[in-house]
Order: structure tokens, then sequence, then C-alpha cells
């Protein structure tokens, strides 16, 4: 389904990812795992077209690779960004109506956002409060749910349980658990190693802007030992 | 007390002027970061264009007026085409520098193309005729311009809180990139808001011609410079804040005059002025700031 | 005198070699000018002087102001009222209050007292433009413009207005601003790479970094503001002494777009590009005033074309902006053109 070969990510003149290989299937979930400035987040970014890269990036054969942010998207790339960025400004039923700003088929819109209200009442009670008041937990919900609504076929999810509290977590990895049974495709980048792995078919762990391994969720075991393994490597 | 209601009709429209400008200018700013100098000779084009299209094909006003809206609409997306979009991603200095450039080519191409004499155009001075409202004396246009000012910002907020394009446009104001993200195209948000800008000083320029009855090189440039004090008084970008300060100047600027001795009617502006750097000094973001709320931005 | 570091003696060859290039253009004008070009060449150094000063605030903070042609205005009344002898003022002030055409100083006396009055009013302003943000500098440096310019017009008895106030002594000649300049642009290249500069400059880039390193950044732009008033006010004070009439038309905007343009052209962060946007754009319009005044060229006669160095102004200022935002110096000063740096890129 997408496939990244030989991606090189640039900050201004600094190489943050020196040519990468990625895949993630029709229907799975891949995890992409490394300590802080591995480079997660720069090829994220530069699948969905917000940093400069070379590379190929293809969407089930097609190269993305020279396309626009709003293009790709387009295409089927979803994000739910780093530190979820929702517009706090606007209200939680605006931030839903932004996610599916480019369907045409209001009806569907309008069903899909009362689908995610029914799913977290507390989105629905706060429709038409500003997104900025609510909890952090309530945000990444909210910012997966805008995500969603151009119904995507793959999902983007960047760091989804950074800075919520364990209860909360554990609910943003049940609904990821969910996604992926109803057969969304997710390519998750997380800290939280052994949460991530759970969810995952496949995980790769990258480190210094580098693959370091790759395998079968099954492989990792259980994720616990694969956080110092990377502290070890980062240092 | 007919003398107070005619004072306050003539802050109304006065203020109800400064906003639309005011208007036009914040909601260019908030999206791009562009402080739009060239927004006087968007309105000064819709002068000239009213007294060519006005002379040479038709004296109809209502499709003069069509014609003005039109006119500083598309001369507003074109400004932003061809000179804008290229610092679109610079600093504030640099865009502001462009406009200035921008600003300073346009009047001069006026005074190339035209001439520095005031060239006419009363199409629309019709508009300004006395009424008696009971015993008050008014003038129709200061009515017209409030009202006029008053739907167009109903308007501008139906259109900011239901339309897509319109979420997009407040959604942007926060976090361009996140838009782009969710598939709108930068070029469409952009334009549309110059899109707006234009269409609120081709509004404003049809109650400044109607008033003066004839086009000038530097005739947009002292209302905006006005509107600009105004978005800086309510909080540049803030588009509540860019109403607020209109009117608040419309008030401030008609008290000067109603207050100073004739004689120092020449320094109203100067006063209203000085007046604004000192609300400056208790808050210098603005009475409505944005950026309390830019914190929370991870 | 405490020790210069390295950037410092830079920036005393760098200033020599600017000088040097200024002495050349008097050199030549000595040699085959033509008297006309005499005032040509006043009016660049004027101009050049306003341009520096622009160039400590604007180039050092990274804001844009567009005041400075008040100040200057201001120094060049406050100068000429003081040296005006009182004869000459009863004709030309004949109804001033405040006893201001009852007395007449030296022009060094004259000269101080503009310089005093313009700082003072540089610290007023400077007090609360240093605490503004952003697109705030930009409107109020524009207010106070338009507030003393309306000044000006308004108090016929002590500006004229836009008639000329006339019968200033005429006591400068070009050697007093070439000297005046080249002071200027010692004093600029001082003040940049002086530590106040540097802190500037460093906040400019990044304001919140500078203030977490303990950098007070308001002081720092209010030291600038002041400074830069003073070679505005220096600037007024060598129009009036030169040209012996002023009014208040030239302390406005077109002034402005002039030297705003100028400061763009050559680069706003670096005082050598000051210098050659200044003589860029000098030359350019002179030879588009001769354009614009209809010459007849190789047999035709070319139409009065008023607005053409408006134009030619405006244009420069957009496609810097578009094409080399930091215009033809960037970061660099005249030395780097002719001395490697050492260490850095």
């Amino acid at each position: 389904m997408l496939e990244v070969a030989g991606l090189k990510v640039f900050h201004g003149p600094i190489e943050a990812v020196h040519g990468i290989d990625l895949a993630v299937g029709q229907g799975t979930c891949v995890s992409l795992l490394g300590p802080n400035g591995a480079g997660k987040t720069s090829t994220l970014g530069a699948i969905v077209g917000s940093v400069r890269h070379e590379g190929a990036i293809r969407l089930d054969g097609r190269d993305l690779g020279r396309m626009a942010i709003e293009d790709r998207f387009r295409e089927g790339i979803a994000l739910c960004p780093e530190g979820r960025r929702i517009f706090n400004n606007l209200s939680v039923h605006d931030n839903l109506r932004m996610g599916a700003a480019t369907r045409r088929d209001a009806k569907g819109v309008a069903a899909d956002i009362d689908d995610w209200f029914a799913r977290f009442p507390i989105l629905g009670e706060r429709r038409d409060q500003s997104a900025g008041t609510l909890s952090g937990g309530e945000q990444q919900m909210l910012a997966i749910a805008r995500a969603l609504l151009s119904r995507p076929r793959i999902l983007l999810l960047d760091e989804p349980s950074l800075g919520l509290a364990p209860l909360i977590i554990r609910q943003v990895f049940e609904l990821i658990a969910e996604l992926r049974r109803d057969g969304m495709t997710i390519l998750l980048v997380e800290q939280n190693a052994s949460a991530a792995v759970e969810v995952s078919d496949r995980v790769y762990v990258m480190a210094n802007g580098v693959i370091r391994r790759a395998g079968a969720a099954a492989e990792f075991g259980d994720g616990s030992g694969l956080m110092d393994e990377l502290t070890g490597v980062h240092a | 007390m007919d003398y107070a209601v005619q004072q306050f009709l003539n802050a109304l429209s006065f203020g109800a002027e400064y906003a639309l400008i005011a208007l036009g200018l914040a909601i260019v700013f908030s999206i791009m970061g562009l402080v739009n100098f060239a927004h006087g000779e968007v309105i000064a084009f819709g002068g000239y264009s009213l007294a060519v299209v006005g002379t040479i094909l038709t004296g109809n006003p209502l499709i003069l007026m069509g014609f003005v809206l039109l006119a500083c609409v598309a001369v507003a997306v074109l400004l932003e085409k061809v000179a804008f979009r290229t610092v679109r991603d610079a600093d504030i200095t640099t865009g502001l520098l462009t406009a200035f450039g921008v600003s300073i080519i346009l009047q001069n191409v006026f005074l190339l193309l035209g001439s520095p004499r005031p060239v006419a155009a009363t199409q629309l001075i019709f508009l300004d005729r006395t009424l008696w409202l009971g015993p008050v004396q008014v003038s129709s246009l200061q009515i017209y311009e409030t009202v006029a000012t008053i739907l167009a910002i109903a308007g501008l907020g139906l259109f900011l809180t239901r339309s897509n394009l319109g979420i997009a446009m407040r959604a942007a104001a926060r976090d361009f990139e996140m838009v782009r993200l969710c598939g709108l195209r930068a070029n469409r948000v952009v334009s549309g808001a110059f899109a707006i800008s234009g269409l609120l000083a081709g509004l404003a320029c049809i109650f400044i011609m109607a008033r003066r009855g004839s086009a000038a090189p530097h005739m947009g440039f002292d209302p905006v410079l006005t509107a600009f004090v105004a978005c800086v008084v309510g909080g540049f970008g803030s588009l509540p804040g860019a109403v607020l300060g209109g009117f608040l100047l419309g008030f401030l600027e008609v008290g000067m005059l109603v207050l100073l001795p004739q004689s120092y009617g020449g320094l109203a502006r100067a006063a209203v002025f000085a007046m604004v750097a000192l609300v400056l000094i208790w808050r210098p973001d603005g009475i409505l700031s944005p950026a309390s709320e830019k914190g929370d931005k991870i | 005198m405490t020790r210069l570091n390295a950037s410092q003696r830079r920036g005393l060859i760098g200033a020599l070699l600017l000088s040097l290039l200024i002495l050349l253009i008097v050199g030549l004008y000595a040699l085959w000018g033509e008297s006309w070009q005499a005032r040509v060449l006043y009016a660049a150094f004027v101009n050049l002087i306003v341009v520096i000063g622009l160039q400590t605030f604007m180039g050092n903070a990274n804001f844009a102001v567009f005041s400075h042609a008040a100040f200057m205005g201001i120094a060049a009344y406050a100068a000429a009222i003081c040296v005006t002898p009182v004869a000459m003022k009863a004709v030309s002030l004949p109804d001033a209050p405040w006893g201001l055409n009852a007395f007449e100083m030296s022009p060094l006396a004259s000269a101080l007292v503009a310089l005093g009055i313009t700082g003072t009013l540089g610290l007023l302003t400077g007090l609360f433009m240093s605490r503004l943000t952003g697109v705030g500098v930009t409107i109020v440096s524009i207010a106070i413009l338009v507030i003393v310019h309306s000044i000006f017009l308004h108090r016929t008895d002590i500006f004229k207005g836009n008639q000329a106030l006339f019968g200033i002594p005429r006591i400068f000649g070009l050697t007093h601003v070439t000297v005046l300049a080249i002071v200027a642009i010692f004093a600029a290249r001082l003040f940049r790479e002086s530590a106040v500069g540097l802190r500037l400059r460093a906040a400019a880039d990044d304001e919140i970094g500078a203030r977490a390193m303990g950098v007070d950044v308001h002081r720092a732009r209010l030291v600038a503001w002041v400074v830069s008033t003073l070679f505005f006010a220096a600037a007024g004070i060598a129009y009036a002494f030169f040209l012996g009439t002023i009014s208040a038309r030239p302390f406005y905007f077109n002034f402005v777009f002039l030297t705003v343009a100028m400061l763009i052209l050559g680069g706003l962060r670096s005082v050598s590009g000051a210098v050659f946007g200044t003589l860029l754009i000098t030359i350019g319009l002179e030879l588009v005033r001769w354009l614009e005044t209809g010459p007849t060229l190789a047999g035709v006669k070319l139409p009065q074309m008023l607005g053409l160095s408006g134009l030619l102004l405006g244009v420069v200022i957009v496609a810097v902006m578009a094409f080399r935002p930091h215009g033809l110096m960037g970061n660099r000063e005249i030395e780097d053109l002719v001395l490697p740096r050492k260490g850095t890129s």
C-alpha cells in the first residue's frame, strides 16, 4: 500500500533521515519506534509533504514525492500530527468539519460526525465549545477523529500518547486496535514501545535517521526490552 | 440633543468606514501575516475604475457599484498572485516592505496614467443627501454606510462560521499548515482572504467616492492609515478587534472634532493617534490581542 | 578606551573603506564635477546619514519604522529657529509664540539644542516603542510621523506649514556634510559591533532565546531607537544649515519612501548596504528625474512622466524583497568582500 524507498529528509541544510525504506501493507498497522530525534516525525513529515525530502514515496504504486501537501491528502494520506494541533479557536464541531472539508457528501459527513459523537460522548456534549477547552485526551481523540473524517486510505499517527495520563493512553491504544480491526491502514510513530508493539503487525525501529531493526511485531515480544535497547542505541 | 444625534451618526459612519477597511487588513494579516500597505491603493483602483467606466460605459449607479466591488476584488486577488505569493513564507518585515513597495508602485501608476489632480467621478454622490429624521438633520450616506457595514460584518460572520472556506480561514489564522494537512488548498484560502478584503475595500470605496466625488492617487492612503491604527488598537489579526478598533477610532475622531476648538480641527487625527499610542502603553498588543492564545500551540 | 574585539576591529576597517569611498566621490566631484552636482551630492550625503540612522534601528532590531522623517524635521526646525537671526525672524516668523523670534544662538549651540530636543523626543517615544511588538512598532512609527506632520502644518506661526521658513544662515557646505557622513559611518559600524548592537541582532533572530540568555531586549531597543533619532537629528540640522530654507513637505511620506528604498536595496542588516543603497538610488534617480521632465532623446521628444521616480522606488523595493530579501549586501559588510572572515562561513 504505502511504500517508502531511499527516503532522505532535510531540515534546512541538515539531513535528518538518511535514506530509509519502509512499507505498510493494506489493512495493517505498522509502528515506527525510536527515541527522540531519531527522525520519526521527519519521516511522517516527508510522507505528507511538509518537509523537504528526496526518495520515493508510493501509495498503491503512485509516486507522491513531488505532490503538494494538499494533493497528498486528497490521495488519501491523513496525518494526526505530533502535539495534536487541533484548531483551538474553532469549536469541536468545526474541527471535525475541517477534517471533512474535502468531502462533497454533506449527509455522509454529518452521519460520520454523529458516529464520532456517539463514540466519544464528551465531544458531542462539547460540540459548540472551543476545542481549546478540551482536556489533552479529548483533544487527542478529536485530532484522530478529524484525521479520519476525510475517510483516508492510510492514517499516520504521530505520538498519540504524548503527554497523556496512563488511563487515557490505554483508551487511545484501544481506539487504534479497534481501527485496525475495522481494516484501517495505520502507520504509528511512538516512543511508548510496548503499547505500540501490542497493536501492530509490523515494527520498525529507528535511531539517528536510519532504520535499525525491522520485523513482525511478534519478534519483539511485548516490546518492553525495546526501550532500553533504544536508549542504548541512542547513547 | 439634535447636535448629539448628528455627531453620533457621524461617528458611526466614520467608524463603519474604518471598520470595513480594518477588517480587510485583519483578515489578510491573520492568515498570512502580511501587513497589507497596498490596501489603500485597492480602494483608489476602485475609485479610478468608477471614473473610467462611469464615463465611457454607463451611468447606472447600481451597475457601477457592482463594478467597483468587482474591480476591488479583482485587483486584490491579482496583487496577491503577482506580488505577495513570493513572500508568503517570509517574515513579517519582508512582507510589510513588499506591500509598502506595491503601494508606492500603484500610487505612481495612478499618477502616471491619471493625473496628480483628482479625476471627477460624481456618479455616486447622489447617495449623499440631507434627510430629516423628525427634527434631526442627517446625511443619507451616513445611514447607508452604517447599515451596509453592519450587514457586511454580519455576512462575513456567517461566512466565517458556516462555510467550509470560512472555517478554514479561521483555522488558518491559527495553524496554516494544519489546514493544508486537511486537504484545503493554500492558494484558495489565501485568494479567498484577499477577495474578501477586496470586497470590503470596494464597499468602503463606494462610500468614499460618494463623499468625495473624485478619484486621486492617494485617496485610499489616509483612511487605510487610520484603519491600521484601528487594527493595532484592537489587536492586530483579530477580526473582532478590527471592528472594535474601527468604531473606536471613528468615535475618537468625531469626539476630537467636537471637543477641540475649531482652529485646532487639523489636529484631530494627530490627537487620535496620540491617544491610541497611550492605549498601547497600557496594552502593547492591543485590546483584543490574539497573542495571548498563541501560547498553547505546541 | 577598552580594547576592541576582533569584529570591532573589522568594523573600523570597514568604516575606513566606506569613508574612502565617500572621499573618492567627493574627490571626483572636486576634480571634474559641475557646480550643480554639489547640491545632488549634498542631498545624497544627508540621505546617507538618515539611511545609516535607519539601519541602526531597523537593521539591528529587524523592525520596519517610518518615523525618521518626523525626527529629521523636528531637528531641522529646532536648529533653524535657534540659529536664524532675530532681525530675520521678525520677517519670517512674525507671530511666533513664547519669544521664539526674540533670540538667536550660535550655530553650534543651535545644533546642540536641536540634538537635545530630538534626542529627548526619541527617548520619550522610545520608552513605549521598545515595548511594542511586531507590527505595532511600524504602525505607531507611522502614527508619530502623521502626528508630527500635522503639527508642522497646523502651527503655521512656528513652522510655516507648507510655506517656506526662510532666512536660515547657510552655514554648511559640502565639506561639513562629508565629515558628518563619515562620522555617521564610523558611529553606526561601532554601534553594530557593540555589545548592544550584538544583543539586538541576537534578539531580532530569536527574541525568546535572547531573553532566556538574560538580554534586556527592551533596553537594547531603546538605546538603538535613541541613537537612530540622533542620526536623523544630525541629518535634519545639516539639511537646514545647507538649504537656508525649509518647509514641512519634505519631512513626510515621500522622503520615507525614498530612504526606506535605499536601505532595502543595500540590505538592512549592514551599514555598507546602507551606503551602497543610498549611492545607487541617488544615481538611478538622477537619471530618472531627467527622463521625467520629458527630454528629447535621439530626436524624439519624450512625454513628461510624473511619478516615474516613485515607480522606480516601488519596483526596487518589491524586486529586492522578492529576489534578494536581504538586499545586495545581506549580512555582509564591505570588509567581508575584501578580507575573508576567519573561522565562520
